[in-house]
């Protein structure tokens, strides 16, 4: 439609520049913090799900 | 029943203290409510889908009945799919996971049941309102005010129960899944706040707080991020933990699905701006809203790529269990959804696209691919579980995948071609630049054939759904249900503390806090939210009065109630976008300014009809009552439906002053006290008028009849800025009496 009316908001193309700024800041420090986690560590919570505490697990069940 | 249900035991002491297991017991009773609950509604919403393809091409399947045509039936679908079916799976899926993730039973049975039933309740409300016209008209937002704040109780009960059971947790580490659940959990909550801020006026009637171009604004900020935090991230919680379980092996990367967890929910809540491209949404939000939707494939397609090498080596499993090629289907049209999702979001295919069947083809695919298949992959895998049994027939479920591949395959395919089909037809210019299809009834006829293709897909794909509710129902029979798991755990407290440091010392800490990993994850998506929301409160301030525009009349507020009541809006957009294509066919763009007084805004999201924001004054109102009466009598092979009963139904003007009043009170700037009479003057005065002029065109009309205030409302339209500036009477039936001519847009703040 029309954009032109939003160009004139005073200071509005801050949030483009934050938006973009805080992107990269977030993302860079995120995959900098998983890429150093331990494996011992990632091993154990990949296992999480396989074991779910029953006393009598019948997650074997196939459906034949 | 949680608490008591822990009874410590001592382990056997070798050495030093050896730490205390403790008993307890997972609740299957819940999850088994709503696997059926999911089941159920899940037949419910896809007839009622079902029942709205078929009237696309065969209008008369509405039986004349107003309850049952497709601008009603329409949201009574997509909310029975996404809030019923998809809704319920999530719950199932997360109540069954959760417990066994967190080794402890829910936090509250109480809340757990209070949860159920609250929900079932709201969707029963909404299976009842939905048809008889009680809506906002505000996709996936449309149930009115009392049922959206019982949602949002219902909602927080939810949330009680899920950040409750973390807490009482035995495991001292958050799955990834858990994190997805939270996820969920809050930003629904912030979304349904946000978009349900409305005025009553009556117990089944309320208006947007919010007008136009904002109003448009704040609902695809939640449309979009509904998709996001409803349908996709519970569903990614439920594939990390049961594609697992069902392989019987590790996740292919946890650091991957990390990474995929906090890109998702950070970036997703940005890229709302897409459903919005070529509005009145500031140039740059477009921009940034395109570029991080196209940023959005990333972490999407490392969940799908870390969700399908999981089964690295484990697909021997895949030909032999139905329940694994549910998975790896539902994996691959999430990874497909998600390519075409952010593709549709590029400006130049956006054009295109826009308004045509091929949003469909794209909805479509994430619902009945990754929603769907998910679902039936989880009702098959957890059934034999509660019910201590296998599946009673392989052979059967096998059926279902394939007859629910094909339904798939019929439904999206066809609806691909219609919408590239219509989205070319519209645009396409003659060498001397006029419009190749000026009508745009011929154009909606050569697609008929691929709504046809469309209901068959459909109706595979429920014959599917009643082969698994056939297996379903004999594996129950074969078994005994177990309506709690006997389970041990160390308790969390129990158990060595963190003493390591570093990046991985600091995760550990955090998730071992769950209420601090739930305020960041709030914060990841407020900060998002935020940067959208702020321009959609100072854009209200922005847009620029246009001083012909002025209020609704009293009988066109009637109409315009009318119109929303019949979901015309689920046809018919109100929104010409600055392209020739649309200016040569429909008139003049819509300007911003023009939707100042629109609570709600009804700018739509698909033509299956024509644009209607220029209709206003296009056809005398005689043709107005015939077309609306039997649309097939002005436009022969329209596949619009008829709605005789508007010729018939009685207008309800009892209810006009709480309208005006309500109105007012969002911003609309009618006189105080206009409601206590002069509105009643005005609106028969101008009823009056449309009836004479249907005189004169050989159609004899009482003045009290909803048509009257329908045909108001359509000759409306679109008029404002065709009069002079000084000049309130540009509306071809408006006559308002009392109606303040000089008011602006000032007024309205």
């Amino acid at each position: 439609m029309i954009e032109h009316i939003t160009h004139d908001m005073n200071g509005i193309a801050i949030f483009g520049i934050f938006s973009i700024c805080l992107f990269f800041a977030f993302f860079t420090g995120m995959l900098l913090w998983a890429a150093r986690l331990k494996k011992t560590y990632l091993k154990s919570m990949q296992d999480l799900p396989l074991d779910g505490g029953e006393k009598i697990s019948n997650d074997k069940l196939s459906h034949e | 029943m949680s608490v008591a249900a822990i009874q410590p035991t001592t382990a056997p002491a070798i050495g030093r203290a050896q730490p205390q297991v403790e008993s307890f017991k997972y609740d299957n009773a819940i999850v088994r409510a709503f696997a059926i609950a999911t089941v159920v509604w899940g037949v419910v919403g896809m007839s009622a889908g079902l029942l709205a393809a078929v009237q696309l091409f065969f209008p008369a399947a509405n039986l004349n009945l107003q309850f049952i045509t497709f601008g009603r039936i329409r949201p009574v679908h997509t909310n029975a799919v996404i809030f019923a079916f998809v809704g319920n799976g999530m719950f199932m899926g997360i109540y069954y996971s959760l417990q066994r993730l967190c080794k402890a039973r829910m936090f509250s049975d109480f809340i757990s049941w209070f949860h159920f039933w609250g929900w079932q309740a709201i969707i029963v409300s909404a299976a009842i309102t939905l048809p008889l016209g009680f809506t906002t008209s505000k996709e996936y937002a449309e149930l009115e005010w009392p049922i959206k704040i019982a949602i949002a109780i219902v909602w927080v009960a939810f949330t009680v129960n899920l950040i409750g059971t973390i807490l009482k947790r035995r495991e001292r580490h958050m799955y990834v899944a858990i994190w997805f659940y939270i996820a969920t959990a809050l930003t629904v909550a912030v979304l349904h706040v946000t978009n349900s801020m409305t005025m009553p006026a009556g117990w089944f009637k309320s208006y947007s707080m919010y007008a136009g171009v904002q109003d448009a604004l704040v609902q695809w900020w939640y449309g979009h991020n509904a998709v996001a935090f409803f349908l996709t991230t519970p569903y990614l919680g439920m594939m990390y933990y049961f594609l697992p379980k069902a392989a019987n092996r590790p996740v292919f990367s946890y650091r991957l699905s990390i990474i995929h967890f906090w890109a998702l929910i950070f970036v997703y809540i940005w890229a709302g701006p897409h459903h919005l491209l070529y509005t009145a949404l500031p140039d740059w939000a477009q921009s940034l809203g395109m570029v991080f939707s196209l940023m959005l494939i990333a972490p999407s397609w490392g969940g799908m790529l870390n969700g399908l090498l999981t089964l690295r080596g484990a697909w021997d499993k895949v030909r032999q269990d139905p329940m694994l090629k549910f998975m790896v289907v539902a994996i691959t049209a999430y990874g497909m959804a998600t390519l075409e999702g952010p593709t549709l979001a590029i400006k130049s295919v956006n054009s295109l696209s826009h308004y045509t069947d091929w949003t469909i083809a794209h909805v479509h695919t994430g619902a009945l691919g990754w929603n769907g298949f998910l679902t039936f992959s989880v009702l098959y895998w957890i059934f034999p579980r509660l019910y201590n049994t296998k599946l009673w027939s392989t052979k059967l479920a096998n059926y279902h995948f394939w007859i629910a591949l094909l339904g798939m395959m019929f439904y999206v395919v066809p609806m691909y071609v219609a919408g590239v089909t219509e989205g070319l037809m519209w645009k396409q210019f003659t060498p001397d630049g006029f419009l190749q299809y000026p009508n745009f009834l011929e154009i909606v006829l050569q697609i008929v054939p691929m709504y046809r293709l469309r209901a068959i897909g459909g109706t595979l794909y429920i014959i599917g759904v009643w082969f698994m509710v056939y297996n379903l129902y004999r594996t129950c029979k074969s078994g005994q249900f177990v309506p709690e798991t006997e389970a041990q755990a160390v308790p969390f407290r129990r158990q060595q503390p963190v003493t390591e440091h570093g990046p991985h010392w600091i995760h550990r800490w955090l998730e071992a806090k769950p209420l601090l990993f739930t305020t960041l994850s709030v914060v990841a998506i407020l900060i998002g939210g935020l940067v959208e929301i702020i321009p959609m409160y100072v854009v209200k301030e922005n847009v620029p009065t246009i001083s012909s525009v002025k209020p609704y009349s009293p009988l066109e507020v009637m109409g315009r109630d009318i119109y929303i009541r019949e979901g015309c809006v689920a046809c018919h957009s109100q929104m010409v976008r600055p392209f020739r294509s649309e200016t040569e066919r429909y008139g003049e763009y819509s300007k911003a300014g023009e939707f100042v007084y629109d609570h709600p805004f009804l700018w739509g999201s698909k033509r299956i009809g024509p644009d209607l924001h220029r209709i206003g004054g296009k056809y005398p109102n005689a043709w107005h009552y015939n077309h609306l009466e039997n649309p097939r009598s002005t436009s022969p092979g329209s596949i619009m439906p008829n709605y005789p009963w508007l010729l018939t139904q009685k207008l309800d003007v009892t209810s006009l002053p709480a309208r005006i009043q309500a109105l007012r009170r969002v911003g609309v700037p009618y006189p105080e006290g206009y409601e206590n009479g002069p509105a009643q003057k005005d609106l028969q005065a101008q009823a009056q008028k449309v009836v004479a002029d249907l005189k004169a065109g050989m159609v004899t009309a009482e003045t009290n009849r909803e048509i009257i205030a329908v045909i108001a409302y359509l000759q409306r339209l679109g008029t404002d800025i065709k009069a002079a500036p000084a000049n309130s009477a540009g509306a071809p039936a408006a006559s308002s009496t009392a109606m303040p001519n000089n008011v602006t847009r000032t007024a309205a703040k």
